[in-house]
């Protein structure tokens, strides 16, 4: 019983697992896409995970202490000539939110 | 996290046409031609970016390859900033020698004059000769010690530099030009450095308004601490406004006129405003004047463990548009104060100054600060608190803490 018990609970820990990896790996790719082609971040910024060379902002791989939060804020509200792309409804929240995950498990790989 | 290998084809032509969101940012990421933008910028020896691959590492702070401060002890050793130690800002990609193209062949227009007229270099150089010391500090020098986290790089004491341009002042120029025509209200810089990259100019042009006033002193600098002006600090030619925080010291500068209304792009309007947390807006003030500054360069937590015995406590000073008159340091957190004197000589009132406080410390831990006056103003305790982190001149942050052994 007990056996049966640990068996069944590391079956389902093993499906959640897989689906949740599943999902980043989903979410990395629909991020990938954004930062090249929806959003153009390639076009403003070196990304090697992401083959893009732009030239206009920071190499985000020299980016020191780049995370989630940071991304996500910046790419909401913008800053210099980099479009607030939140605040102007460049993106929808949903974008951002893969985007920014996106980035910050890119960044220097 | 697995790491994504699919690398998506940067299609120009889908990035043209775009999409609806895209044009949204028409103009912007939509044509920058990215051969071009990638031009000065793979990464060079050092761990610096090629751009700079001249410059001292070991004296830099490397944020981002476009934002590289200087560390605290490697400022005020002596005067004047060597441009080997000089922090880096860029708002646009550094222009490259083949953008640039023949020095003594750069254009600058005047405007807002009596006979406008467009200068090349060779031109201003025959026209006039000067050398003045300034200073040139970042709006957000500081922005690291602000407790909610401006957007933008955390710059401690080294978005700032003391530095001799040598150019024609400004005032020879218009001079040159028949003197201001009527009703200018500002002086207005311009930079070239947009252009290459193909963006809408409203939104990446540097133009930069400054009350008229400051022509009288301001010069037009082709070079600096004693090298022709180079790129990466906005070469051949820049705009110098002493006193005047860094971004109104145009790089690249192709324009000045004198107008009646403030430039009416994103750098004037909607950058560089000085806003309460939460605000934001063009009738804030502008990152115009610099407040008076100073800060200890040694001993700090860098230079490691002090000997018990005889300090000596060094920093620099700054008054702003005005010359700075006295330097206080505290070895107690700001319970007492000492005068410290100045040493070295005095550039002008648009230079920092050095000082220095002989003083006896036995083995234990001390919180040093500085505190400047210009005769009218004072350094406040505490920062003032901004949105983008911009102006911090309170002397508690910019304090150090040593120990000593
Ligand atoms: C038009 C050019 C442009 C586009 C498009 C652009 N950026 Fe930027 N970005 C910049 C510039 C310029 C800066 C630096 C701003 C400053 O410091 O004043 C910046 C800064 C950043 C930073 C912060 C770096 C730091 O030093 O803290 C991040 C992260 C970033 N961008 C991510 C993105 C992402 C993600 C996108 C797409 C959703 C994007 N950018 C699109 C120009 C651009």
């Amino acid at each position: 019983m007990r056996i049966l018990r640990f068996l069944l609970i590391s079956f389902l820990c093993i499906i959640f697992k897989a689906q949740t990896l599943f999902a980043d790996e989903a979410k990395m790719s629909k991020g990938l896409e954004i930062f090249n082609e929806t959003a153009g971040c390639a076009a403003c910024h070196v990304l090697k995970a992401a083959g893009s060379e732009g030239n206009i902002g920071p190499n985000l791989d020299t980016v020191e202490g780049l995370n989630y939060d940071t991304v996500m804020d910046i790419v909401t509200h913008g800053l210099g000539v980099m479009p607030a792309f939140g605040e102007d409804e460049i993106l929808t929240k949903e974008e951002i939110d893969i985007v920014s995950f996106y980035v910050s498990n890119s960044v220097s790989k | 996290m697995s790491k994504n290998k699919t690398k998506l084809n940067l299609n120009r032509r889908n990035f043209l046409t775009g999409t609806a969101t895209l044009a949204g940012i028409a103009a912007t990421a939509s044509v920058v031609p990215i051969s071009i933008a990638n031009a000065n910028h793979s990464e060079g020896k050092k761990g610096l970016p090629n751009f700079i691959n001249w410059k001292n590492r070991d004296a830099l702070i490397v944020h981002s390859d476009k934002g590289i401060e200087t560390h605290r002890s490697a400022i005020g050793e002596s005067l004047i900033t060597p441009n080997s130690n000089i922090y880096i800002r860029n708002n646009m990609p550094t222009m490259t020698d083949k953008q640039i193209g023949d020095r003594k062949k750069w254009k600058v227009s005047i405007e807002g004059v009596k006979n406008p007229k467009t200068f090349t270099l060779a031109e201003l150089q025959k026209l006039g000769h000067a050398t003045m010391a300034t200073i040139l500090q970042c709006s957000g020098n500081g922005r690291g010690f602000f407790k909610h986290k401006p957007r933008g790089s955390q710059w401690k004491t080294g978005a700032a530099a003391c530095v001799f341009w040598t150019g024609v002042p400004m005032k020879t120029v218009v001079d040159a030009c028949g003197g201001i025509s009527g009703d200018a209200v500002f002086m207005t810089s311009a930079g070239v450095d947009h252009e290459p990259t193909g963006l809408d100019p409203k939104k990446a042009m540097i133009e930069r308004s400054v009350p008229k006033k400051v022509y009288k002193d301001a010069m037009l600098a082709w070079e600096m601490n004693g090298v022709p002006l180079p790129n990466a600090h906005g070469g051949p030619l820049r705009m110098v406004t002493p006193g005047y925080f860094g971004i109104n010291n145009v790089k690249h500068l192709g324009k000045v006129a004198f107008t009646s209304s403030e430039s009416s792009v994103k750098y004037m309007k909607k950058s560089y405003r000085i806003s309460p947390i939460g605000k934001k807006g063009s009738q804030y003030p502008s990152c115009w004047e610099m407040p008076v500054k100073s800060w200890i360069t040694r001993p700090t937590d860098e230079t490691g463990k002090v000997k018990a015995g005889k300090v000596q406590i060094v920093g620099v000073a700054m008054g702003g548009t005005k010359k700075v008159r006295s330097v206080k340091v505290s070895v107690d957190g700001g319970s007492s104060w000492k005068r410290a004197k100045f040493i070295g000589p005095d550039l002008g009132k648009y230079a920092w100054r050095q000082f220095v406080l002989e003083t006896t410390l036995s083995a234990g831990t001390y919180n040093i600060a500085s505190l400047a006056s210009n005769g009218s103003d004072r350094q406040p305790e505490l920062r003032m608190e901004n949105r983008r982190g911009y102006a911090h001149n309170g002397w508690k942050d910019h304090s150090v803490n040593i120990t000593v052994v």
